[in-house]
């Protein structure tokens, strides 16, 4: 039980920190379509990073400079350029998935993509807490950025809540209008949340590569970044909900891997559908009652 | 207007009429997206210490160098330009679709199910039974996202997005089971049954599939300037608020758009499983969604001209190979530039008049 | 007395256009300013070049004896200049407090939320303004959101307030209490401009009124010594007292549209009918319910009772295609994203409405060669200029637009039409032309609603004329019995 739960932690992490980042973008009023391509830099730039230089702290900084870099792309063709949210979240995921496959056989010189492998981030079990039984385990013995994601949700929620520039950019999400004529600037304001959106996903990436897996592999987010976009659906644009729900897709998931050690009678591959289908199930159920920030998606007027 | 569309930038892109060959038109736009990306892609090939040039040449020698190689650049396009023409009939009704690769998958299921019912029938009633199943099967898929769209309001892009995982995995299940080859080692299915393999065009090694799909688009094309759907899907795809006083049910559009899109794309799927692999695999449609709507931009989103966007980035692909091995440049630059196409056309295209 | 504000020789052009004609405005501190006139005489566009939304083409603007040239909104609210718009600029899914805090730099970086929001509530009792802070504005009454904007406006220590048209979504006791409201904000020195077409609460509520025609300032006068009937004729003009001849209407045939207790959200029941060979004209101020009825009786807002007849056939719930196979043709007020599709072409717009039918389609076939043929006929004869009918939509005048949808209304010989601001934008000689193609049509035997908030055309082409305030018909009267004075009132209030 306590492994199912900690694996559950585990495959929630990733999705977390991307859906973290989604937040932000779509609260400014940008769909995070692009999380998976965000998550894929951030993980490739993560591993090249710690793996040249043997730190992991230069893989981390590179992770969110990489999802940062789609983000900016994805600022200037969809926010700048007005061109449609959505499918500029496609062009950058295919985008983002070429590159650092093209760049991972680059840097081994041939056609063979180079062998990168980490060790992955050791867990940093919090004196004194992490012996409590049973709870010490599941709860405080976790790799650092498990930890920086719990504190993500936190910083977020006062970030948006309780700041001018929170407020700032939870309003060019419903009202650009007003926003301008508040005296603020709504176009630099979703530009530089789609950005932060960016490392945030990036920084998401550099978990599942640096603590998770030890190494990076063509598509490794496989669909990660849209699991995560439905997370932050499901849970109502706000830090702690989309958590929940990440933590909901990645028991769906933990309990697969559970069954097939079990030889379950349910075939694995319908219980790898398990993730989606919730997020379709619930998206479907929460129908009319979601509520989108209210100019998502929608263009900004030329003298904005 | 508190019910506008909520994607008001796509409207105006949609906007644009056939294509105008004028520099400053969309033409010239997307013409100059494509330079953009090609420079990108040549300074990518610098960086990695090669000669781009070489590397262009390298990729047409590969794709158009002999018979049997354009033979097989047709084959690749062929489903990028039968999804792609759905994916660009959907963009037209304002409906983003990025279900084609889960479309396709299901498509090719359908396909070889029907392939091994018809097992006995002459050849001719064998293949047709076998499209028209992988059809029937894509609209089928097609037919389940839009229901979820429409019904539950849940946007089409997350509906057919987690719908291609789900479709993926259930071919998966297929293969595991009912359709799959006992003991293969990885999830296919047994060879298709002979009599439903779609011939090989002699000398060549194209299989008709690529004549089907040029078909198609001629054929939306028509459908879409010279019929009252067509007709619709334009009023609609460019203003809904127009649509809804033009009397046209825009429900009724959505359904039309995704369940020609899904035949489409179903259509694509089957013709991978019978004149490309013979039977069905694990993931043979892995990354065709997303070229679907990649083709469906680089063609301004016009059925024709989705023809030559198609076959320029099957060209690329299947020259793709050959440069890698006589180059030594990464293969992935192609999915680099398809990624940058798309861009620079959304960046070009967006949002002008 | 040195005034709050001094504006000399405003100007401002549109082309051809003079919008604002060499206008002076004085507004004293603690005064309450009355700014009439009806649409397009210029009220928004000179409160537009104070606010640093528009600029001017000549003419001076002083501020507490300072200067404002080329200033922008931010720099105006920083100089003490306040603007509420007729569409709130406010965040819905956000609380008074939140929105009183964004984009004010003494909410601090992080933010003081209970400081201000007992701010709120301070100034909003001083105010009499009842405005819980915490609770959401989307969730409030239009006219507390209108309070969150004055509260806005307060607290950043605001001298002169603009409000722009503040009363046209308010209900009557929401009126009243805007009025209290603003007393008080005059008794703090504040400077008010009021601007409005409404003559009880320019009456009630202001020291001075200043009534702009055309871009020009045609009457300026302290409230104390006028009369209501004084400021009609001052805002409405004598052009319109003396309305076109029209052939007396042959006597109307039988009723071809019919409302019984018809409403729709927004739009309170109405009973009425409009028989062959008549126009009934339905005047008042935009946002009245104009919208609501037009939209309803066309199709595309849904009927929330009553029953809707065409023709003597229940069409409350039929479709659009419905009604428009029935012979109900409809010209909306949205011409760029409704009425027309802008990237298409002519032809295609022509048959926007019937592209199923000959001679656009035949069969299963768009016919495009009959198609424009018969779109160059309708631009002969409705003097539509473009070159041809490949022309896009999006390159013609406003004009020339407008002509097209006419064409395509009036085309389908319909028995029942509703046009909504059909001469919106036109110049008078199109304007004409509009008007005289809807009175051929009515000779023919058709009814019509013609809703548009320019008396002057209403009056020009009704046989009936109706007013509508507050969502329902504050009056109906016909023409023969057109008193100007009373059409004035109706406008301008609800009372009958």
């Amino acid at each position: 039980m306590i492994e199912f739960l900690a694996a559950t932690i585990r495959i929630a992490t990733p999705l977390a920190l991307a859906a973290l980042g989604g937040i932000l973008s779509e609260r400014a009023g940008v769909f995070a379509v692009g999380l998976e391509g965000m998550m894929l830099a951030g993980a490739f730039a993560a591993t090249v990073g710690a793996w040249t230089t043997g730190a992991a702290g230069v893989g981390i900084v590179l992770a969110l400079l990489g999802g940062a870099a789609i983000g900016l792309a994805v600022a200037f063709v969809a926010v700048r350029f007005r061109a449609d949210n959505m499918v500029t979240g496609l062009a950058v995921n295919i985008l983002s998935l070429g590159l650092t496959s093209y760049l991972m056989r680059v840097l081994s010189g041939g056609a063979q993509p180079v062998s990168m492998h980490l060790s992955p981030l050791a867990p940093w079990p919090i004196p004194i807490l992490s012996d409590i039984p049973a709870l010490g385990p599941l709860l405080f013995a976790h790799p650092p950025l498990t930890y920086l994601t719990v504190l993500g949700c936190l910083g977020l929620t006062l970030f948006l809540g309780r700041t001018q520039i929170g407020l700032t950019l939870r309003a060019t999400g419903e009202n650009p209008e007003a926003v301008f004529a508040a005296g603020a600037n709504p176009l630099m304001m979703r530009m530089l949340a789609v950005i932060a959106c960016g490392a945030i996903a990036g920084l998401g990436g550099a978990v599942l590569s640096l603590q998770q897996v030890g190494t990076f592999t063509d598509g490794m987010t496989s669909g990660r970044g849209y699991l995560a976009l439905a997370a932050l659906i499901v849970g109502r644009w706000t830090p702690w909900g989309a958590a929940a729900a990440c933590l909901v897709f990645g028991a769906a998931e933990a309990f697969e891997l559970r069954l097939q050690g079990f030889g379950a009678p349910v075939s694995s591959y319908v219980i790898q559908m398990a993730p989606y289908l919730i997020a379709l199930a619930v998206l479907a159920g929460m129908g009319r009652s979601s509520k989108l920030p209210a100019a998502i998606g929608q263009a900004l007027q030329r003298d904005h | 207007m508190s019910d506008a569309a909520p994607s008001l930038s796509f409207a105006t892109f949609l906007q644009g009429r056939r294509i105008r060959l004028t520099p400053g038109g969309l033409f010239g736009r997307i013409c100059v997206a494509l330079l953009l990306s090609m420079v990108c892609a040549a300074v990518l090939i610098g960086l990695s210490g090669h000669n781009p040039f070489a590397a262009f040449a390298a990729i047409a020698q590969g794709a158009m160098g002999s018979e049997h190689q354009i033979g097989a650049s047709l084959n690749r396009c062929t489903p990028y330009l039968l999804a792609g023409v759905g994916v660009a009939l959907c963009f037209r009704a304002g409906v983003i679709n990025i279900g084609a690769e889960g479309q396709i998958a299901i498509g090719g299921a359908g396909a070889a199910a029907a392939a091994f019912a018809f097992a006995d029938a002459p050849p001719i009633v064998a293949v047709v039974a076998a499209l028209l199943g992988g059809a029937l099967a894509g609209a089928a898929w097609a037919g389940i996202a839009t229901a979820i769209h429409l019904g539950r309001r849940v946007h089409e892009v997350l509906a057919t997005l987690l719908l291609n995982f789900v479709a993926l995995l259930l071919v998966q299940q297929l293969l595991a089971g009912p359709l799959g080859q006992f003991g293969a080692g990885f999830l296919q299915s047994p060879l298709m049954p002979r009599s439903a393999w779609l011939p090989r065009l002699a000398g060549f090694d194209a299989h008709p599939g690529f004549l089907i799909a040029i078909l198609a688009a001629a054929a939306f094309s028509f459908v879409l300037w010279r019929t009252p759907f067509g007709f619709a899907l334009r009023v609609a795809g460019s203003s809904r608020l127009a649509g809804a006083y033009a009397g046209f049910s825009l429900a009724r559009l959505t359904w039309g758009a995704m369940l020609i899109a899904g035949a489409l794309a179903g259509l694509a799927g089957g013709i991978e499983v019978l004149g490309v692999h013979r039977r069905l695999i694990e993931g043979f449609s892995l990354g065709f969604g997303f070229k679907a709507v990649t083709v469906a931009l680089l063609g301004a989103i016009e059925p024709l001209a989705v023809t030559p966007a198609a076959l320029f980035i099957g060209l690329l692909e299947s020259g793709s190979l050959a440069m890698q091995r006589q180059i030594g440049v990464p293969s992935a630059l192609i999915t680099v530039i398809e990624g940058l196409t798309m861009l620079f056309v959304l960046a070009a295209t967006a949002g002008r008049k | 007395m040195s005034p709050l504000l001094q504006m000399r020789g405003i100007v401002r052009r549109f082309g051809d256009l003079c919008a604002n004609d060499n206008i002076d405005l004085d507004v004293q501190p603690g005064e309450i300013l009355g700014l009439l006139g009806e649409n397009g005489s210029g009220k928004s566009t000179l409160m537009k070049v104070l606010f640093g939304m528009l600029r001017a083409d000549s003419g001076s603007i002083a501020f507490k004896g300072k200067l404002l040239d080329g200033h922008t909104p931010a720099e105006a609210m920083a100089a003490g200049i306040a603007m509420i718009h007729q569409h709130f600029m406010l965040i819905d899914a956000m609380t008074v407090t939140e929105n009183v805090m964004l984009g004010w730099p003494e909410a601090g970086r992080v933010l003081r939320t209970k400081e201000i929001s007992s701010r709120v509530r301070e100034a909003s009792k001083r105010f009499g303004l009842y405005l819980d802070p915490d609770a959401q504005v989307g969730a409030l009454p239009l006219g507390r959101r209108q309070r969150v904007e004055i509260l806005k406006a307060i607290l950043r220590n605001a001298e002169l307030l603009i409000l722009d048209e503040p009363t046209s979504n308010l209900a009557p006791a929401e009126v009243a209490d805007l009025l209290v409201i603003l007393r008080r904000l005059r008794a703090e020195r504040k400077g008010i401009v009021f601007i409005t077409h409404k003559l009880p609460e320019v009456l009630d509520v202001c020291d001075n009124v200043v009534v702009l025609r055309l871009g020009r300032v045609v009457g300026r006068a302290p409230v104390a010594g006028a009369s209501r009937g004084q400021l009609a004729e001052m805002m409405i003009g004598r052009d319109v007292s003396a309305p076109r001849e029209v052939d007396a209407a042959k006597p109307p045939g039988q009723a071809r549209l019919a409302l019984r207790d018809f409403s729709a959200p927004g739009l309170l029941p109405l009973t009425f009918e409009v028989r062959a060979g008549e126009i009934l004209g339905v005047a008042g101020v935009d946002g009245n319910g104009q919208f609501e009825l037009v939209e309803s009786l066309s199709g595309l807002l849904p009927a929330r009772g009553g029953v809707l007849e065409l023709d003597g056939r229940d069409i409350t719930r039929s479709t659009v295609a419905a009604r428009m196979n029935l012979g109900l043709a409809y010209m909306p007020a949205d011409r760029g994203q409704k009425a027309l599709v802008k990237g298409m072409s002519i032809a295609e717009n022509v048959m926007l409405r019937d592209s199923r039918r000959p001679p656009y389609a035949r069969g299963p076939l768009l016919t495009p060669a009959r198609a424009a043929a018969k779109t160059r006929a309708l631009m002969a004869d409705y003097d539509i200029r473009a070159r041809g009918p490949d022309s896009i939509v999006a390159r013609l005048s406003g004009g020339n637009q407008q002509k097209i949808v006419v064409a395509r209304e009036l085309d389908r010989g319909p028995a029942v039409l509703i046009a909504h601001q059909a001469a919106w934008g036109l110049d008078p000689g199109a304007t004409r032309f509009v008007l005289d193609r809807m009175i051929a049509l009515r000779d023919r035997g058709a009814a019509i609603v013609y809703v548009s908030s320019e008396l002057e055309e209403v009056l020009a082409i009704s046989d009936r004329v109706a007013v509508m305030a507050g969502g329902g018909f504050a009056g109906v009267m016909p023409r023969s019995a057109l008193d100007m004075r009373q059409i004035g009132l109706w406008m301008a209030g609800r009372a009958a």
